[in-house]
């Protein structure tokens, strides 16, 4: 674990009105509106360090902006409820400072930057982290990682995601993952556009991550497919719908909605499932 | 060598009367015919001149600036370790604003028949060369080039013979004169034909903040199938008046390129003119412009195609913070010989604050047919998703920015041609943005 990590640790340890013994995402009543427009309604939601929780729901239903809004994206703004990580509230820091604290997004869509290298990128990213490495450690490591990503050794020098297909894309984003090594990784389907043995790579590289953490990283999930999820078994499964935490529970509630899809929370007027989720 | 200050400063009867008593008779009356045309012309306005309608040169007084003397030895270090940095194997011609030039390194270059010297040297011992050299150089073409033409001093002068691929680039540093006064740099390439040559010119002076003035002028004549490959560095003052014309000539097949970075003074208006004569001729130019502060930083660009199946191709990209301005004038002018005639211009400007500024008008003037012409220019800011995504990595907000900016660079810098010198670049530009943490690995470091 890092050394800043450490510290925000002992911070929320000495912290000791409220704090949990172990980090955690807390999201209270979360409310966010993009451009005026209000997209989340009140998102409740736990993710303690060392767990999976998956987070499905309708195309449009608000799981990026979830994503986003916890990562402190400016575009969302933020109209109510609360968002913390071990402890800290989340809304009143930059998207850096959350970065720092250990938070990490998977982008759905990873923008391209043209003439900023992954190499350099990665390098700048863990210098401001407090995780820079000697660069013959570095390199050795990327190295590793990219081995393990099956990506060619030609990525590193090529502009971050710039002319990247979307399968590379995506293994790109899980690069970045095993390489900075967040307390809590949101995933924004990492899954999605990729062929089968892509999805086994990424879904291997995500496990292998979160063994190699011991238990130190928490996931958040956001998936449309089934299938990533016999290789990461989640610990819980949400459902989102029209901005709102509509459903929680076990495995099995992913089975369900791979069998039966989203009609039972669509149609009906008020949701099958009440449950205000609780890891 | 230092001369009489005078209560008119250094552009002034004296100063030329000076230096025609030290010219071979031909270059005296060049300098007296120049001197003549510059009395009787008005100095640029911006109300007047349309390529001077965004650069206001009212402040400027001329009688401000003395004569240069002596550069000063930490000066003189400065420009040797940017050498020893950049391309330690490059002749090395340290010019000084007094006139003053050394030739160092050169013995490879001088038994090939290269010449490396001084241009006042030149003068004296190669006239019919150094007027070759001067031929694209109009005598009364403009204000400042009229008066560069009466006063200038020093300089270098560089003839490669024909067939002959020089062996070693050459490095021309040329110092900043000291607080109120003036330099007037001067550099003169002549290849024969077949000829071939690589040059840094580094224009270097110290970062204090006293008002100097430059004026000068960089021409380069390119015999049939000569190659030229270009890297004048701005890293002047940021207080310096700086005035510039830099001229390729072009003859049959000949090919010019341009890899540039401005960076420096307070007021520059540069221009750039590559003049495609032969046959078949093509020019490539390539440059970023970095400006901060209050700097206003002018270029003007001329691709003038006079011959038939003639290719030019201009990319400038400029980066404008803090209250900074940049303006460019950029013409593809095709005359009714240039048939077949290819060329592209781009000016691109991102813009880093509020308070800086960008404009580009890049123009084409096409009297030929059968010609294929582009131009294109763009201003923008940085952008909020690559800001958000650098951040979301944990970079802080302008550490991010900073690192979009290199990348902004990256695809002019990416071609300079000498692998060190591109790296000096890189690390020049990239304390220019200030460090961004983007600095670290090249290529190299990266091979497996
Ligand atoms: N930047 C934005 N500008 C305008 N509208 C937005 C923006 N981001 C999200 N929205 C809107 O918010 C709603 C939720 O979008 P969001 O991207 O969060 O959905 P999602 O659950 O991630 O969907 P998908 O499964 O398709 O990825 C949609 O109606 C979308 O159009
Ligand atoms: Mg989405």
């Amino acid at each position: 674990m890092s050394e800043i990590a450490e510290q925000a640790r002992v911070v929320a340890a000495t912290n000791a009105a409220g704090a949990p013994p172990t980090a955690e995402l807390h999201v209270d009543g979360l409310r966010v509106s993009v451009e005026g427009k209000p997209i989340l309604d009140g998102v409740d939601l736990r993710v303690p360090v060392g767990q999976v929780h998956v987070l499905m729901g309708p195309n449009g239903s608000g799981k990026s902006t979830l994503a986003y809004s916890l990562m402190g994206h400016p575009k969302y703004q933020v109209t109510g409820g609360a968002a913390s990580f071990d402890g800290q509230d989340l809304l009143a820091l930059t998207p850096d400072r959350r970065a720092k604290l250990g938070l990490f997004l998977s982008f759905q869509n990873p923008i391209a930057i043209p003439g900023v290298t992954t190499v350099n990128f990665l390098r700048a990213a863990l210098r401001a982290q407090g995780k820079e490495l000697p660069a013959r450690e570095f390199i050795a490591r990327l190295g590793e990682e990219m081995t393990a990503l099956r990506m060619d050794a030609s990525f590193r020098s090529r502009y971050i995601n710039d002319g990247f297909s979307g399968g590379e894309k995506k293994r790109a984003e899980t690069l970045q993952l095993a390489m900075l090594e967040p307390r809590l990784a949101i995933l924004d389907e990492p899954d999605s556009g990729l062929d089968v043995d892509a999805l086994r790579i990424v879904a291997d590289g995500v496990l292998r991550i979160m063994e190699k953490s011991e238990g130190r990283m928490g996931v958040l999930l956001i998936t449309h497919y089934y299938r990533i999820l016999e290789n990461l078994t989640p610990d819980r499964v949400h459902i989102m719908h029209q901005g709102r935490i509509v459903d929680s529970g076990g495995p099995e509630l992913a089975h369900l909605i791979e069998r039966e899809g989203y009609d039972p929370y669509t149609t009906a007027t008020s949701p099958p499932g009440t449950e205000v989720s609780r890891p | 060598m230092a001369e009489a200050a005078t209560a008119t400063g250094v552009v002034c009867r004296e100063t030329l009367d000076a230096r025609v008593a030290g010219s071979p008779a031909w270059l005296a009356d060049r300098r007296t015919a120049a001197w003549d045309a510059f009395s009787a012309m008005p100095a640029p306005s911006s109300s007047r001149d349309e390529d001077w309608r965004r650069t206001d040169i009212a402040k400027l007084h001329l009688d401000r600036f003395a004569a240069a003397g002596t550069p000063a030895r930490e000066l003189v270090e400065l420009a040797q370790s940017r050498h020893a940095t950049a391309l330690p194997g490059a002749a090395l011609v340290l010019c000084g604003p007094d006139g003053g030039v050394t030739v160092e390194n050169a013995e490879s270059l001088l038994a090939q028949g290269v010449i490396v010297s001084s241009l006042e040297e030149a003068a004296e011992r190669h006239p019919d060369l150094v007027q070759r050299g001067l031929s694209g150089i109009g005598i009364g073409e403009s204000y400042f080039v009229a008066m560069w033409n009466a006063l200038w001093r020093g300089g270098v002068f560089i003839h490669v013979p024909a067939g002959m691929q020089a062996v070693a680039p050459v490095w021309i540093a040329h110092l900043a004169a000291g607080d109120e006064q003036a330099s007037f740099p001067a550099t003169l390439v002549v290849l024969d034909d077949h000829a071939s040559l690589t040059l840094v010119e580094d224009l270097v002076g110290p970062a204090d903040p006293a008002p100097r003035l430059s004026v000068a002028v960089t021409a380069f004549q390119l015999g049939e199938d000569a190659r030229l490959d270009d890297i004048p560095v701005q890293q002047l003052p940021p207080e310096t008046w700086h005035f510039s014309t830099r001229r390729a000539n072009c003859g049959t097949s000949a090919h010019y390129r341009l890899f540039g970075a401005t960076l420096g003074a307070r007021l520059q208006k540069a221009y750039w003119d590559v003049i495609l004569e032969g046959r078949g001729s093509e020019a490539d130019v390539f440059a970023v412009c970095f400006a901060d502060a209050h700097q206003h930083i002018d270029h003007q660009s001329l691709q003038l195609h006079r011959g038939p199946d003639t290719r030019s191709n201009l990319l400038l990209k400029v980066a404008a913070r803090d209250h900074a301005q940049s303006v460019y004038g950029g013409l593809i002018d095709v005359l009714p010989g240039a048939i077949h005639a290819d060329g592209y211009v781009v000016n691109r400007n991102l813009l880093l604050s509020q308070g800086a500024s960008a404009s580009g008008v890049p123009r084409l003037e096409i009297k030929a047919n059968d010609v294929r012409c582009g131009h294109g220019t763009t201003v923008g800011h940085v952008d909020d998703e690559e800001r958000f995504y650098l951040m979301a990595r944990g970079i802080p907000a302008d550490d991010a920015e900073r690192l979009v900016v290199r990348g902004y660079f990256a695809d002019v810098l990416d071609r300079v041609p000498l692998e060190t010198t591109r790296e000096w670049l890189l690390a020049l530009v990239d304390a220019e943005i200030g460090d961004g943490g983007g600095g670290g690995l090249d290529a190299d470091e990266v091979a497996p």
